[in-house]
């Protein structure tokens, strides 16, 4: 059975390649988006959005933006979350959801054994803005702050006032739950801040960074950022090596060039500006976020994740079906995965080498 | 004298960077030099004679017939003692990193307009984009000097890292306000949006109407300003809105109290 498919109709997997080439080759300003890939794949996919003189986003970037917007304009404390688990005293978790962004994260952060570099034995585990009833854990007492998704950024910027001695306006009741709060962050010998990226905006995240700036005026304090889905931190160091900026970086002009907003996948094709796309979703088939149906499509997904419209070629999973490179949460580093599940399926780059040798001659560069 | 003039001819079928079509860049220049300038940003070439009947005028003045929004880095660091109309709209960037000059847009303007401006007088007839004054992604600073005047809306994040200068908005402002200015004055006639001057160090931000804030802006009661009304009265000849309500009593906000608390909102008392 062929793993390709036109509109929903089989079709052979050369033909496939074929007719990808051919769209690529004849657009004006090709665009390569989703880039959810293992490294290799994004090094591909970068690659060939060079060749073609186009455009490249990842899925999530987004959320790999808002981090790197806030560590390039104002700056950041980081630390890996293995760090965070031997030394930390203090453990504050902002914003709704993270386990649902990273499932191991309690796990990994052995929030309730005793630190081992630490001094006190048992830590403290603040939350601000927990989900209703998320604030739980076996064996954890988990003091909250409470803060709806809308006032997170005001409860927030409290809490950095008082940390700072500044005022707050507040009522009296309010305003005692975060003085406590101030007070234990800066009684904190070694503070770690938690936060996923894709619950929150850049200006909470400079504002959260900003806190532990300032705490660290007096005392040990950093982060453990939450990384986006879809091998987002990964594709992000693979595209910065190769281009020297993160992804929605185009090509256009024969050099890289890198604008947050111009290459932006969905304003490329809403706005017309890209006349085909490539888009890559090899983890688990995310579909595309633009409206426009209009625009040529050749979709790369793991098989049964064929959308309606337009080439689909289906591909392996990373680090599933095939051994990949991509970028582990656990360990902040890349770190090759052994496929669990091998499968008779191309690879991400495998695909695009495989689309890349029908070019024919006259492609420019 | 008349401006030199670019009619536009047809819409661009791609963004095109007008960074070089700016009067100081011009001057001495023939207009077969002018139409050979490639101003395309794809593989696709494009030059200013594919899009845009030239007619040489003054010197120190350039004037666009025909706008669109993919006209992007119009008038980006343009000198003092020039200037640009457009009789239409324009497209990110106008007026990126202007030293000086004068620049007016009939129509619309697209995100980032007066991005890192550091002195030109800009205005704009219709309304524009997200980050007005703000710095492209990476950057650290915002608009550093100058004045803006957007007679109709603004995006998201009007005056973000505002850095000195003025921007006054006559219509509406989206979200996030002011957001990480460090200093400067921005002026709304209209409505603001959610979370107004968050990280705002110490610039001045004027409302025109009174309205909930973030618990980071502390009330320092109703004052009548002698600075504001010496502010008002040299903003008279360009913003009457602007001038009428800095005359007025003014009831102070201090804040971002998370950063320095060195900023104020001003609303009417």
């Amino acid at each position: 059975m062929s793993n390709a498919t036109l509109d929903g109709k089989s079709i052979s997997s050369e033909d496939a390649y074929e007719q990808a080439a051919k769209i690529l080759q004849e657009a004006s300003f090709p665009l390569v988006a989703g880039l959810g890939a293992d490294v290799a794949g994004a090094q591909a996919a970068i690659l060939l959005a060079e060749r073609l003189r186009g455009a490249f986003d990842h899925l999530a970037s987004r959320d790999s933006l808002t981090d790197l917007e806030v560590l390039r304009s104002a700056g950041v404390f980081v630390t890996t979350p293995n760090e965070a688990r031997v030394r930390a005293d203090l453990v504050l978790l902002v914003g709704p959801g993270l386990q649902s962004y990273w499932p191991g994260i309690f796990d990994r952060l052995a929030l309730d054994k005793e630190t081992i570099h630490g001094g006190t034995s048992k830590r403290r585990v603040l939350w601000i803005g927990p989900k209703r009833n998320e604030a739980k854990l076996d064996g954890v007492e988990i003091e909250t702050i409470a803060a709806t998704e809308q006032d997170l950024a005001g409860v927030l910027g409290a809490l950095r006032a008082r940390v700072g001695g500044r005022p707050a306006a507040l009522a009296p009741a309010a305003l005692k739950k975060i003085d406590a709060a101030a007070e234990a962050l800066r009684a904190a010998r070694f503070g770690v801040a938690v936060w996923a990226a894709a619950g929150l905006d850049p200006l909470i995240v400079e504002m959260l960074q900003g806190m532990i700036a300032d705490l660290n005026v007096t005392t040990r304090f950093t982060g453990v950022p939450i990384g986006g889905r879809s091998g987002a931190t990964g594709v992000l160091q693979a595209s910065a090596w190769m281009t020297g900026f993160p992804p929605r970086t185009g090509f256009g002009r024969g050099y890289p060039e890198h604008d947050t907003w111009r290459f932006e996948a969905s304003r490329l094709v809403d706005s017309g500006e890209a006349d085909a796309a490539l888009w890559i979703s090899a983890y688990d088939g995310e579909a595309p976020p633009w409206e426009s149906d209009d625009i040529p499509l050749i979709t790369l997904g793991p098989p049964g994740s064929a959308p309606k419209r337009g080439l689909f070629i289906a591909v392996g999973k990373p680090g599933e079906n095939y051994d990949a490179v991509e970028f582990a949460q656990e360990t902040s580093s890349l770190v090759l995965r052994r496929a669990g599940a091998p499968a008779e399926l191309p690879t991400v780059a495998e695909a695009i080498a495989a689309i890349s040798a029908k070019f024919s001659e006259d492609l420019p560069c | 004298m008349k401006p030199l003039l670019f009619t536009l001819k047809a819409e661009p079928d791609q963004r095109l960077d007008l960074s070089l079509l700016t009067p100081d860049r011009l001057v001495g220049r023939s207009a077969k030099e002018i139409e050979g300038i490639s101003i395309g940003t794809t593989r696709e070439t494009v030059t200013v004679g594919d899009l845009f009947k030239v007619r040489l005028g003054e010197a120190t003045s350039v004037r666009f017939d025909g706008g669109s929004d993919r006209f992007d880095l119009l008038g980006a660091k343009l000198l003092p003692g020039f200037e640009i109309h457009v009789e239409g709209d324009v497209g990110a960037q106008l007026g990126r990193s202007a030293k000086g000059g004068t620049i007016t847009v009939a129509g619309d303007a697209g995100p980032y307009a007066a991005s890192q401006s550091a002195g030109a007088l800009i205005d704009i007839y219709g309304d524009a984009g997200d980050f007005l004054g703000g710095p492209l992604a990476g950057e650290i600073p915002g608009m550093s000097g100058g004045r803006v005047i957007v007679r109709g809306s603004v995006g998201a994040r009007c005056g973000d890292r505002l850095r000195r200068g003025i921007i006054i908005v006559e219509g509406d402002a989206g979200d996030d306000l002011g957001s990480r200015a460090i200093a400067g004055t921005i002026i709304v006639l209209g409505e603001a949006g959610e979370r107004i001057g968050y990280l705002n160090k110490r610039a001045s931000i004027v409302l025109s109407e009174q309205r909930a804030l973030g618990p980071t802006y502390v009330d320092c009661g109703a004052h009548n300003l002698g600075f504001a009304k010496l502010f008002a009265k040299s903003l008279a000849p360009e913003s009457r809105g602007a001038s009428r309500l800095l005359s007025g009593r003014l009831q102070r906000f201090a804040g971002d109290t998370a950063v320095y608390g060195k900023g104020e909102i001003l609303v009417p008392a």
